[in-house]
């Protein structure tokens, strides 16, 4: 019987892992089963915890979300880290792949309580107030905390790991299966056999389908994630899941919540202390005494009693007959060092390595470079670096590759948040795709229509550099381009030269992208015009203002862009209507 | 008066043999064998015909400017291989006049499949991403596909090939679609709109959609000049101007002031056809940078006064 619900616990491993790639992979291309494909970093109460706490913000979704984790955490302890947890099995698997036993159990690192730290120092940054709210919400509360989550929240780390450095190479793999097959079908050896022709160009064009529309992607700190993630793999050499024993922070929340768990083990008399289980147990939670085990840490994986030869170990609901020890025992000065971490990190962002300046004597817009352009819907920088819990989703589904990690761009404390990277790719005035997979709602939802007006920067002209402008030759490549038609014609001898209306302007990227001077374009988009700090409506009433040029066809209303949007994509790419929050 | 001096008669006598020889020999074309180019800029010798059709549905309007011209058996024999190059480059919707309108191309697809064709390829190299999008949202996707064309956008670079340019003044090589290059008979099929940079965006601009690098024309000395070269060496069989609604302002992309003349052109003679177009845009084809140079290689009539315009 315990062997069966072992087996049964691997099954469902093996399912929830399948289910979180499958969500991730389809992301931004379709909706499986109506569930949202951000459905794990949704259920993890951590990461719903630090919207709540460090935004001071109820995210009623979000704490939806998350309330069944929180609901089986209470019951059954911590069967999540066991049973569901992506990161836990891609560990088991990992550590089985790679024959990592790890120590003998007397010799492991003792350091399980490392984790229950980190989630204090975790909590103290997110409580002390760090920056002022912007202006654009003044009925909330004065402050935001800042939240450091991102960088141990398991289900993020995982994600973030899969989008840098998994993403690219498996489209690489997909663009040159695609190219081969192409190749194939223009090789002299199909030009007179059509069947062969086309059954290549069909593949290859089957392949296109799943490959980036641009350049085959790549995401910066790609290498640096997958050292990082290397890093926390390899830790199991010296304990097996030494990540979920000593470190991970959600599975101290969880094991914080499995106290109030019924749910017990029990080792009958039959014991012979053969500590098999002990040796088994991947967690570290048996005691030397085998009778006695840490309810905290166990994720009831059930290898105990599959490997017991007595069949000793059983499950009750009686306290008196179990020797569940539930204590946490923190270390008093570890403790006051973990809230002098949580408030040094709290103090992180006046290390300040990118100059950071503020706009109008406020708070209202930190700018700390031209190039922090963010996505579209994005919520003022405090709150947005605050909310962001670094998952990469939207860099995943963000069909241009413009959507990157930033590195310097914010300071140290938005390492790795979204921002938008023109030249690499612009960001599509149809598409809605980032906001839909946003767990934490640091990308406000919006519609296509508004992102006329939702201003993530403003272009530049390069006049020394620009084709028209410096060298007097035709090239109005970014005019051409210019969805919002942004850009006008300044005719000098019969030559048009490009401006920017930067009323009009929303910083998008595309004119940045397609213009043809190299390295570098002659147009680029720059911070300086981020209007995240108006409200919405301040903003569309600013695009409102810009007198309609004469040429743009707004008289005709079956040619103006509204019109044009009405049925934008059949099936409103890349989503159906979804997620009503 | 001394021996050696040349007589009066002597004089006149030489200079009509000089004269006589010079005429023979500039009317045998033998110094033709000195300066090649001199013939090939010549214009065409025969009045080119530019079929302007205006029926009631846009799919008569295709048939019958086709139809003018002798039909589209005349261009495409049983068994051909035929690639389209409407303009497909925009995510834009067809009332938006960004793109050939799809029942020009759909009409064409199904010309060419009642003529005959073996196999017909709808393809671009879209400016606007992602490529799909474009293809469905233009309209033409859906329906040269139901008519029975292959549409597809040229996302893979491995589907171009180089090419030298032999005549080409400022662009002496490029990169060309191969389905281009393999194609029995291409059919260019354009849409008229004016061009932010070239004025207008016809014929001989559609054509440079089917180059691999866009901006290395751009970067170069004319613009002008790349597409007139370009249209030097990529000679379509046929032109089809989609007329049907026509760009008048902010384009190539828009959104921009549109009118409807409903009209489809087609010919032989790409600056002909690119001519006409410009006249439909309110400019006239000497206006028109490249139109000019295309003129000058020789690649055809500028002036519409010397072409027989068929009106059906």
């Amino acid at each position: 019987m315990p062997g069966r619900i072992r087996a049964l616990r691997r099954i469902s491993q093996l399912a929830f892992l399948g289910l979180y790639l499958t969500l991730f992979a389809f992301a931004g291309r379709a909706v499986l089963l109506g569930l949202p494909p951000d459905l794990f970093l949704r259920a993890d109460p951590l990461l719903a915890l630090s919207a709540v706490v460090s935004l001071r913000r109820v995210v009623t979704p979000l704490l939806w979300y998350a309330l069944p984790l929180i609901v089986l955490s209470l019951l059954l302890g911590r069967a999540f880290c066991g049973w569901v947890c992506p990161m836990g099995t891609t560990l088991d698997l990992l550590e089985r792949l790679f024959k990592m036993r790890g120590r003998r159990p007397g010799q492991a690192p003792p350091w399980r309580r490392v984790k229950y730290y980190l989630l204090l120092a975790l909590l103290v940054t997110m409580l002390l107030p760090v920056a002022n709210r912007s202006q654009s919400e003044p009925s909330l509360s004065g402050s935001v905390g800042l939240s450091a989550v991102y960088a141990a929240d398991p289900i993020a780390l995982l994600t973030r790991t899969l989008t840098l450095s998994g993403v690219p190479p498996v489209q690489w793999t997909i663009t040159f299966a695609r190219d081969v097959n192409f190749i194939w079908a223009y090789a002299p050896v199909a030009e007179n056999r059509p069947w062969m022709e086309r059954l290549f160009w069909r593949i290859g064009a089957a392949l296109d389908r799943f490959a980036r529309p641009t350049a085959p992607p790549h995401f910066r700190l790609g290498a640096l994630t997958l050292l990082i993630f290397a890093a926390l793999v390899g830790l199991s050499s010296l304990a097996r899941r030494f990540w979920c024993r000593n470190l991970c922070p959600l599975g101290a929340l969880l094991g914080l919540l499995s106290k109030a768990s019924p749910l017990r083990l029990r080792v009958s008399d039959k014991c012979t202390n053969c500590m098999r289980c002990v040796n088994e147990c991947k967690m570290g939670a048996i005691l030397e005494d085998p009778k006695k085990y840490r309810g905290t840490e166990c994720i009831w994986c059930y290898a105990c009693a599959a490997v017991c030869p007595e069949g000793a170990v059983s499950v009750t609901t009686s306290r008196a007959s179990s020797g569940r020890d539930d204590r946490v025992d923190p270390a008093r000065r570890r403790v006051l060092e973990a809230m002098g971490i949580g408030v040094a990190a709290a103090l992180l962002p006046k290390v300040d390595w990118s100059a950071k300046r503020t706009q109008g004597g406020e708070r209202v817009l930190t700018i700390s470079s031209e190039r922090l352009i963010r996505p579209p819907g994005a919520q003022p920088e405090d709150a947005f670096v605050t909310a962001c819990v670094r998952c990469g989703e939207c860099m995943k589904v963000c069909p241009s590759n413009g959507l990157q990690p930033a590195f310097g761009e914010g300071g140290i404390e938005a390492l790795g948040t979204p921002i938008l990277v023109p030249r690499m790719g612009p960001c599509n005035e149809v598409c809605e795709a980032c906001w839909q997979v946003c767990p934490t709602h640091a990308i406000q939802p919006f519609r296509a229509e508004e992102k006329k007006y939702l201003f993530l920067g403003t272009a530049n002209v390069d006049r020394s550099k620009c084709i028209a402008w410096a060298y007097g030759r035709q090239c109005v490549v970014c005019d051409e381009a210019c969805p919002y038609d942004a850009i006008y014609q300044d005719v000098l001898d019969g030559l048009p030269r490009p401006v920017v209306d930067d009323r009009v302007c929303v910083g998008c990227g595309q004119c940045e992208y397609v213009c043809p001077v190299e390295p570098r374009a002659a147009i680029r988009v720059s911070a300086s015009g981020d209007k995240r700090h108006l409200s919405r409506e301040e903003q569309r009433a600013l695009r409102e203002a810009a007198p309609p040029r004469p040429d743009s066809g707004q008289g005709e209303a079956e040619t103006s862009i509204d019109a044009g949007e009405q049925t934008p994509y059949p099936e409103s790419y890349p989503y159906p209507q979804q997620n009503g929050e | 008066m001394s021996n050696d001096e040349l007589t009066r008669r002597e004089f006149l006598k030489r200079a009509a043999a000089l004269g006589a020889a010079g005429y023979a020999l500039t009317q045998t074309r033998l110094l033709s064998l000195l300066d090649g180019v001199a013939v090939a800029e010549a214009a065409p010798a025969r009045r080119p015909i530019l079929a302007v059709a205006s029926g009631k549905t846009i799919a008569r309007r295709t048939q019958a400017a086709v139809d003018a011209l002798g039909g589209m058996k005349k261009f495409v024999k049983r068994g051909a291989t035929v690639l389209i190059k409407p303009n497909m480059a925009w995510a834009r919707k067809p009332e938006q006049a960004a793109n050939t309108n799809p029942e020009v191309v759909a009409e064409l697809v199904r010309l060419c499949r009642a003529a005959g064709a073996k196999e017909i390829k709808v393809v671009d190299h879209p400016v606007d991403g992602p490529a799909d999008r474009v293809i469905r949202l233009s309209g033409i996707g859906p329906a040269a596909e139901k008519a029975g064309a292959r549409v597809f956008a040229a996302t893979s670079p491995v589907m171009f090939q180089s090419i030298t340019i032999k005549r080409g003044k400022v662009l002496k090589r490029a990169k060309a679609l191969r389905d281009l290059l393999r194609a029995d008979v291409v059919i260019n099929a354009p849409i008229a709109k004016v061009h932010g940079s070239t004025r207008v965006t016809l014929g001989c601009k559609n054509l440079m959609g089917t180059v691999l690098d866009r901006g290395a024309w751009h970067r170069s000395r004319s613009l002008d000049q790349c597409i007139a070269d370009y249209a030097s060496q990529i000679k379509p069989d046929l032109i089809v101007l989609d007329a049907t609604r026509i760009l008048l302002s902010n384009g190539p992309k828009g959104p921009g002031n549109t009118k409807t003349p409903n009209l489809v052109i087609a010919g032989t003679d790409p600056v002909a056809v690119d001519a006409y177009g410009a006249k439909l845009l309110g400019l006239s084809a000497g206006e028109i940078g490249h139109l000019k140079r295309a003129a000058a290689m020789g690649l055809g009539h500028l002036d519409l006064d010397r072409v027989k315009i068929k009106r059906v």
